[in-house]
């Protein structure tokens, strides 16, 4: 996996969203690319298109016309059943809510895409435990979310988003729901996922403080992109 | 396979264990399984018991000679010259002394009060030659003595003695034109018998203003083989007898009686479920609804649609089951061995238990999937179609 290059690439984009009986355009013909490794953060105001970005890349939603494509695959050809295998691979989710299963321990919620895959229940066992330890929740394996903090959760949800080794990390407001001080630490677990294990890293964010971890900045209105910034030193 | 296999477990088991979020609905759709189970086999156990008890009566090598066309001995004509003729048949058993082993009988409505509730209600009395105890083997006095032939004297099966006042022993209760003293309480394995009360068949005649009439006589055969010559005498008689083996007779009353029981209670059964899959569908949907976003979440990390399906509808199929044994259970504690009665032919109480078996508790289970499958099928196609935006958009 590590061999192909991960760049995404949007070409064309059309997509729109029904309101009604009318369709209301959200992208008429973006087009970006977003090079491997990258930690690009997207801003914006509400109705921007920015959550329906990572939801293409994610492949959990279609263009109407254009392409996306990541490290050379077409998502629009793909077939559902292929798309979502895709999905488990390449993509790892982190969400604002961190939506983790209630009824499932922290180490159970991380465990989850690994079921995906041909671990044994041992070697699950062990990769949960040491990606726990990577996010420093080691000493909260058992622990249900409702007994975690909002920090806490969300690092679990981080977790399991890369329990499966995916290339690329799509968050959605990660920091959203987050104290500054948690919200901080967040930032900083996604820099270092970016800088060491190398993911690229998509993060939508009303934030503008959170975009200092970030390589690169833009900002979208109205389905079009209206500037970008390039951090000195990420 | 293996990965659909261990997605479909881990999500049924997040499902399962997600329960008391909706508990009560959870509970509504469990009870209104329990209800439609103990309906259904209060019905097949009332249709069992009623055949395992005329289904204990009779025997082989007894026959049983009614009117042709007469359903039960209430209908049935006999007379006193007939029976002479019958006496001469082959293959009947005798006495020492060489004669033969038959009773005429007869029976009469009589009323009687029922201790529950204090209301009148019919019983019958059968009048007995004095060889009908002999062709009864399976009757033994639980209490008391035998009455004594040619005095008003009466025995009462044990089942009837408990449920109605003034069968006692000793008690003396007006029948017809006369008391009757209770001298006895019998048993008969069960048997139909045992909701009947005995006494003379000449006295019987005698005060319900019967005279020489007889509507059934029971015939002891040198042996079940024997039959056969016996009934072809009693048909080239001519008489418009026929004879049939006692087993036989009670044994196509029970299949009669069994078919409209079941003939009432599974379509009643039917309807039920359907309101049941209907409640179980609302609590399902509502299910799909409460868990959207965990949904939406899994299928965004790569869980498929199929393990989706399959663990709704393994939620669905586990509150029935649930139900299902709740209902099995209550019905075996509550309903099997319970005493019931119902009329007989001569419109009189006849008294049995409610028997359940294996075969009905799984008939109850695959109708309680059959609810679980109906109300559990649409919502687990809802919770594949449940869009991934979902999990973006929404708190967990």
């Amino acid at each position: 996996m590590t061999s192909v290059s991960y760049d995404i690439e949007l070409n064309g984009v059309y997509k729109s969203y029904p309101l009604g009986k009318s369709r209301i355009p959200i992208f008429e013909d973006l087009t970006m690319t977003i090079p491997d490794g990258d930690f690009l953060a997207i801003m914006g105001p509400s109705g921007s298109g920015k959550s329906t970005i990572l939801n293409l890349i994610g492949g959990i939603d279609t263009v109407v016309r254009g392409h996306v494509s990541i490290g050379g695959s077409m998502l629009d050809k793909m077939s559902t059943r292929a798309l979502t295998r895709w999905r488990s691979e390449v993509i790892g989710f982190v969400f604002q809510f961190y939506n983790l299963m209630p009824m499932l321990s922290a180490a159970q919620n991380v465990e989850l895409p690994l079921l995906l895959t041909d671990l044994s229940a041992a070697e699950r066992r062990e990769r949960v435990h040491t990606i726990l330890d990577i996010v420093g929740l080691a000493d909260r394996h058992d622990h249900l979310p409702s007994l975690l903090s909002g920090g806490q959760q969300q690092r679990v949800g981080i977790a399991r988003a890369i329990a499966s080794d995916p290339r690329i990390l799509l968050c959605d407001e990660p920091t959203g729901d987050l104290d500054r001080k948690s919200a901080d630490e967040i930032l900083e677990l996604l820099q270092l996922l970016n800088t060491k294990l190398g993911k690229t890293i998509i993060m939508v964010t009303h934030d503008e403080s959170s975009t200092r971890v970030a390589k690169r900045t833009v900002i979208l209105d109205k389905g079009r992109f209206v500037s970008e910034e390039i951090a000195q030193c990420a | 396979m293996l990965g659909f296999i261990r997605q479909s477990i881990a999500l049924s088991g997040a499902n399962l264990r997600s329960l008391p979020r909706r508990a009560w609905i959870s509970l509504s759709m469990v009870l209104s399984v329990t209800l439609v189970v103990l309906v259904l086999l209060g019905f097949l156990a009332m249709a069992n018991g009623f055949r395992k008890t005329l289904s204990a009566t009779g025997s082989e090598d007894v026959a049983l000679v009614l009117s042709r066309g007469a359903f039960s001995e209430a209908l049935s004509r006999i007379g006193t010259q007939q029976g002479h003729l019958i006496e001469e048949a082959p293959g009947i058993a005798r006495t020492n002394e060489g004669a033969p082993l038959i009773s005429r009988e007869l029976v009469v409505p009589v009323d009687a009060v029922a201790q529950d509730g204090g209301k009148n209600e019919t019983l019958s009395l059968r009048g007995i030659s004095a060889n009908g105890l002999a062709l009864r083997p399976g009757l033994q006095i639980s209490a008391g003595r035998m009455m004594t032939p040619g005095t008003a004297e009466i025995v009462i099966g044990a089942r009837l003695a408990a449920r109605y006042e003034d069968l006692n022993l000793g008690d003396t209760i007006s029948f017809g034109r006369s008391q009757w003293t209770v001298v006895g309480h019998f048993t008969a394995g069960g048997s139909v018998f045992e909701s009947e009360l005995l006494a003379d068949a000449g006295l019987v005649q005698a005060q319900f203003n019967r005279p020489n009439q007889i509507q059934s006589l029971r015939v002891r055969l040198e042996d079940p083989a024997a039959f056969d010559r016996f009934s072809a005498y009693v048909d080239g008689l001519d008489l418009g007898l026929l004879a049939q083996s006692e087993k036989a007779f009670y044994a196509a009353q029970a299949s009669d009686i069994s078919r409209i029981i079941l003939f009432l209670g599974w379509p009643l059964a039917i309807v039920m479920a359907i309101g049941a899959a209907v409640g179980a569908m609302t609590t399902m949907y509502s299910s799909v609804s409460d868990r959207m976003v965990e949904i939406a979440t899994v299928r965004a990390l790569g869980f498929s649609r199929s393990a989706a399906f399959v663990a709704t509808l393994v939620e669905a199929l586990t509150l029935t089951l649930i139900g299902c044994a709740i209902g099995v259970a209550l019905a075996w504690v509550g309903l099997d061995g319970w005493s019931a009665s119902t009329k007989s032919g001569a419109n009189a109480q006849l008294a049995f238990q409610l028997a359940l078996s294996w075969p009905q508790a799984l008939s109850a289970v695959v109708l309680a999937l059959g609810i679980g499958a109906l109300g559990g099928g649409l919502p687990a196609l809802r919770a594949t179609r449940v869009p991934l935006r979902a999990a973006m958009s929404g708190r967990a």
